[in-house]
């Protein structure tokens, strides 16, 4: 467990040398503000935009507060999870190729551990900046339209927590699969796009599937509620487990990439 | 609703987001000049960063620098 701890304050310092540790929070707080602010300032946007005939008047039905939350999801569902894809992309492959990851594996440290330090400093930091982020589009969503209770807010947050983390484990398994980062980071891209995808054209066939958790999580914000969540939660953790699993496996098997 | 809003109203609710975008961009030029080896020439970093908006800053921290190995 100690042995465990110090990879995991490794990944921490990797993190902070990496400026990972900075930009990533910004750049989801950033994303979670704009949202609300530019929903509220839309009709403006708009009208200040031109070429409309004189007296054009626009009556928008203005969102109400759940719903702009729940665009704010939508938002965090294409970018959030691209940054969180790309800035997880190196995790293995490129200690691989620098040789460190050899260096670490000669002692007496398990792959297990190994890959899960790796995959617990994905996941805070992932987490860590999703709340953050989310925390800035409620707080904008509270000031400019109105009250959203918190548990609905903790709720939806969590679940998309999740998503982010499942998207984060697929990059950390396809970058022990590759050699190279970017094709590690496009295929976990395109997995997840799959399974959003198949989940929304065919919701009842893939009711189980970890796709459906960023739908949920906006269900959840809108209705209090969502259906079929355990399953898909306990989906998700299956998944999750099997595919660190699998990446310490394919890292047992080749440890270093001269052999490859 | 911007006739009822104030100049400082406007800045209450827009500083912030614009402070933290200027910090960001701060912060990644500051990494992208005293960083060793930037991959590609540095003064298109630099470009990239100051014209890039958020998404420029974005692009330098993930694949502007040469990882040090």
């Amino acid at each position: 467990m100690t042995q465990w701890f110090v990879l995991y304050c490794r990944e921490w310092l990797e993190l902070v040398r990496s400026y990972k540790l900075i930009w990533v929070p910004i750049v989801f707080i950033l994303l979670g503000a704009s949202q609300p602010i530019t929903t509220y300032f839309l009709p403006e946007i708009l009208a200040s935009a031109g070429n409309l005939p004189e007296g054009t008047t626009f009556e928008f039905p203005v969102p109400t507060a759940v719903e702009v939350l729940a665009q704010t999801l939508g938002q965090f569902g294409t970018l959030g999870v691209l940054v969180v894809a790309l800035s997880s992309m190196g995790a293995i492959s490129g200690e691989r190729v620098s040789g460190t990851a050899s260096m670490i594996l000669v002692k007496p440290v398990s792959y297990g551990a190994f890959v899960t330090s790796k995959w617990a400093a994905m996941l805070t930091l992932s987490t860590i900046s999703f709340a953050m982020g989310y925390g800035a589009a409620w707080y904008y969503t509270m000031a400019l339209f109105e009250a959203v209770g918190w548990r609905e807010v903790g709720g939806s947050l969590l679940l998309f927590a999740l998503w982010l983390g499942f998207v984060g484990t697929l990059t950390i398994l396809f970058s022990s699969l590759l050699r190279s980062a970017a094709a590690a980071a496009f295929s976990a891209l395109a997995v997840s796009v799959l399974l959003s995808l198949s989940a929304s054209m065919l919701p009842n066939a893939f009711a189980w599937s970890p796709g459906n958790l960023s739908k949920l999580a906006a269900s959840f914000v809108m209705n209090h509620t969502a259906e079929g969540l355990w399953l898909v939660v306990l989906v998700t953790f299956c998944a999750m487990a099997a595919a660190l699993t699998a990446s310490a496996a394919v890292l047992r098997k080749r440890p270093s990439l001269d052999a490859a | 609703m911007m006739d009822q809003l104030t100049n400082t109203q406007l800045w209450t609710i827009l500083g912030p987001v614009l402070a933290l975008q200027l910090l960001l961009m701060i912060i990644a030029l500051v990494v992208c000049i005293r960083t060793e080896e930037t991959r590609g020439p540095r003064w298109m970093w630099v470009l990239i960063i100051l014209f890039g908006n958020l998404i420029g800053s974005i692009l330098f921290f993930i694949f502007g620098r040469k990882l040090a190995s």
